[in-house]
């Protein structure tokens, strides 16, 4: 069943266009993110589906329901604030019911209903508190709460994790996992700019970019094919390496340097670049990759290392090896492509119709 | 200044100490010379009008409370204490909450023609009180409130008005649109955000603005002076502590003491609330 569904939605400020005719089919119960770089129109988006910004063009529905000129708060949906937006002047307990009680809730629901949430966000020795008095994560949680009570079928949220440390992020960001399942049904969208935010959280990704949508998808689906150099470039960490070919003969192409590499397969012409993961290149003798570059970074994360390569054409180049093996800064390295390979035409867009065929890609060093 | 470079350091002429006790010195002189007056007022209220010249210093030799039961009851002190008050309470009523909306609107809204009455608005600062009483009285006569308590305390609400309207502009608009986008999402209507999220969080504003009405609107002259020109029993004290300057002899005593009985409420309105007022001030201040 469809929670809520984007039709050719459009927005424009004054002249300017800066949501140019999205599309996107959310079901309900789904957790889904939308992600991009900063001023890609992730907000925009997501205020339109609350109400907050006029929608310019398209249809929006929630639930099957065309909203587009209904009231906010007769939509359905609740939303959790970057910045929290709690009221400073009320406690815990009556900011989380304030739009109840303002909307003539009968005092003993409103009740029930804050300590519902409060059980469920663990605030509950909160409740007598100012904001003035909350750490960022417990503020977090108490806007939260004040969208819980109202019972939404759909949550919206915008990059909720933006204001918290590094390590209270990932620790919230599990809680809003668990939230999700305790919350069954309910449908959430969630706002961010951080891939790996999207990655955790998803049922599904919305990749956006400069306020079209690049493309749609499970994080697995999105990371094993992306439909273009974007979302390679975007989803997953480190990024993914990009390698120019430039034309050979027939199916041989060059890199920037002297180096060559054989592609075999129907739209192998039509290749371009060559996508590449931290590991899906290996290390050996300077003399026995595909091409040769020197260390010039190791960071070394423990479990693996991340060893970066300039390659002779100057690149940089981000290989990953397992931990322990100890690379030597400034020493010249070779590189193999081993493994998954992407494939990428002139305009940028991957190859979804042969990518079997290219994961088998027979690469040879010319 | 390179990292080796020696810093010479000097001792101060004065120690902490002694700078501290220097500047309460000078500081409590100017406040001596500042609320002389107040102290003249207030002595010159518990003598009787030959000893009030008499040069006898600022402690009465004779203290008698004479003069105030003279104030009250013969210069009808308490009912115009009670004109006062209505004045007061009523215009502050008022202005507190028109300007608020009015602040509330221009600060956080945008429309076609904002910056036009911004600068209005503004420019009503300008023009001194004076050349608009004679107007405003016209206008009261129009609208059959010329002779009424009423329309003294109508009139009373132009005063800074303006200036709070600003004020309140300002503040409200720095409080971050996610409240008001939360209240929405909410369902809360406009007016209930403004009461019940907005004026709230707008304390010391009101604070500001509350003290400040008060103490114009209890102090006022000129405008009630005018207004009631042709009706003594709805003058205010200013006006009425005035009445003592008889035609060849003015009753200092007298005069003095209904002074004193007039700024007694706002002293204390000020000290209960200073230090929000002062806050408030800060607040518009530093933004
Ligand atoms: N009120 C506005 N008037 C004009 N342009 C706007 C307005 N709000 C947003 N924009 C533009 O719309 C585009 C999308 O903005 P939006 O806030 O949705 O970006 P975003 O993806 O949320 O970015 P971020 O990650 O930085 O929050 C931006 O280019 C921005 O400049
Ligand atoms: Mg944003």
């Amino acid at each position: 069943m469809t929670g809520v569904s984007l039709k050719d939605i459009k927005k424009s400020y004054g002249g300017l266009e800066v949501v140019h005719g999205v599309d996107i089919e959310i079901d309900k119960g789904e957790f889904v993110v939308f992600v991009g770089p900063s001023g890609c129109g992730k907000s925009t988006l997501l205020r339109m589906i609350a109400g907050l910004e006029e929608i310019t063009g398209g249809d929006l529905k929630i639930h099957g329901q065309r909203v587009n000129d209904v009231d906010p708060s007769n939509r359905g949906v609740a939303m959790v604030f970057q910045t929290y937006a709690l009221y400073p002047h009320m406690t815990v307990d009556q900011n989380m019911g304030f739009g109840l009680r303002m909307n003539g809730t009968p005092k003993a629901e409103v009740a029930k209903r804050v300590s519902e949430a409060a059980k469920i966000l663990q605030i509950e020795e909160l409740l007598d508190r100012k904001p003035k008095q909350l750490s960022g994560g417990q503020r977090q949680r108490v806007a939260i709460g004040r969208a819980i009570v109202r019972h939404p079928q759909v949550f919206l949220f915008d990059e909720p994790l933006s204001n918290l440390d590094a390590e209270l992020r990932v620790a919230t960001r599990l809680e809003l996992a668990k939230l999700h399942q305790k919350l069954a049904g309910s449908t959430m969208i969630y706002v961010t700019h951080d891939q790996v935010e999207a990655m955790t959280l998803a049922d599904k990704i919305v990749v956006l970019r400069k306020g079209r949508v690049e493309q749609i998808g499970e994080p697995m689906e999105l990371y094993e094919n992306p439909a273009n150099l974007f979302v390679a470039g975007f989803i997953g960490s480190p990024k993914m390496n990009f390698l120019d070919l430039e034309g050979g003969e027939g199916l041989t192409f060059r890199f920037k340097d002297a180096s060559t590499v054989a592609l075999s397969g129907d739209a192998a012409a039509q290749t371009a670049v060559l996508g590449l993961r931290a590991d899906q290149m290996t290390l050996s003798e300077p003399d026995e990759g595909h091409f040769a570059g020197t260390v010039s970074v190791v960071e070394r994360l423990g479990d693996s290392e991340f060893v970066y390569v300039t390659t002779e054409w100057g690149q940089e180049l981000v290989v990953r090896v397992p931990g322990g093996t100890n690379t030597q800064m400034g020493v010249l390295t070779g590189v193999v492509l081993s493994g998954r390979t992407h494939f990428f035409d002139g305009e940028g867009r991957s190859f979804p119709v042969f990518r079997s065929l290219w994961t088998k890609a027979d690469i040879n060093r010319g | 200044m390179p990292h080796d470079a020696s810093v010479s350091i000097r001792p101060p002429v004065l120690s902490p100490r002694m700078r501290r006790v220097l500047i309460s010195v000078v500081l409590a002189a100017v406040c001596a010379v500042w609320i002389y007056p107040l102290l003249w007022m207030v002595s010159a209220s518990l003598k009787d009008n030959a000893a009030i010249f008499a040069n006898e210093g600022l402690i009465p030799e004779r203290p008698s409370f004479e003069n105030y039961v003279r104030a009250w009851k013969e210069a009808n002190i308490g009912s115009y204490f009670f004109n006062t008050v209505f004045v007061t309470v009523g215009s502050v009523i008022l202005v507190t909450i028109a300007s608020s909306m009015m602040g509330y609107v221009l600060g956080r809204r945008r429309f076609v023609g904002r910056g036009l009455i911004f600068a209005l608005i503004a420019f009503t600062i300008f023009v001194p009180q004076g050349y608009t009483i004679i107007p405003v009285f016209d206008l009261l006569t129009r609208m059959g409130l010329g002779q009424s308590l009423w329309g003294v305390m109508l009139a009373t609400c132009g005063g800074s008005f303006v200036i709070f309207v600003l004020l309140f502009a300002g503040y409200f608009s720095q409080i971050p649109n996610e409240l008001e986008e939360a209240a929405k999402m909410d369902g809360v209507s406009f007016i209930k955000t403004f009461w019940f999220v907005m004026l709230p969080l707008a304390r010391p504003i009101v604070v500001t603005v509350v003290v400040m009405q008060t103490l114009y609107a209890w102090n006022d002259f000129l405008l009630p002076l005018v207004v009631t020109l042709a009706n003594p029993s709805i003058r205010t004290l200013s006006v009425g502590v005035y009445a003592f300057r008889g035609e060849n002899f003015i009753d200092w005593g007298g005069m003095t003491a209904a002074s004193t009985i007039s700024i007694l409420p706002v002293v204390i309105l000020f000290l209960f609330l200073q230090r929000y007022f002062i806050d408030g001030l800060a607040g518009a201040v530093k933004g």
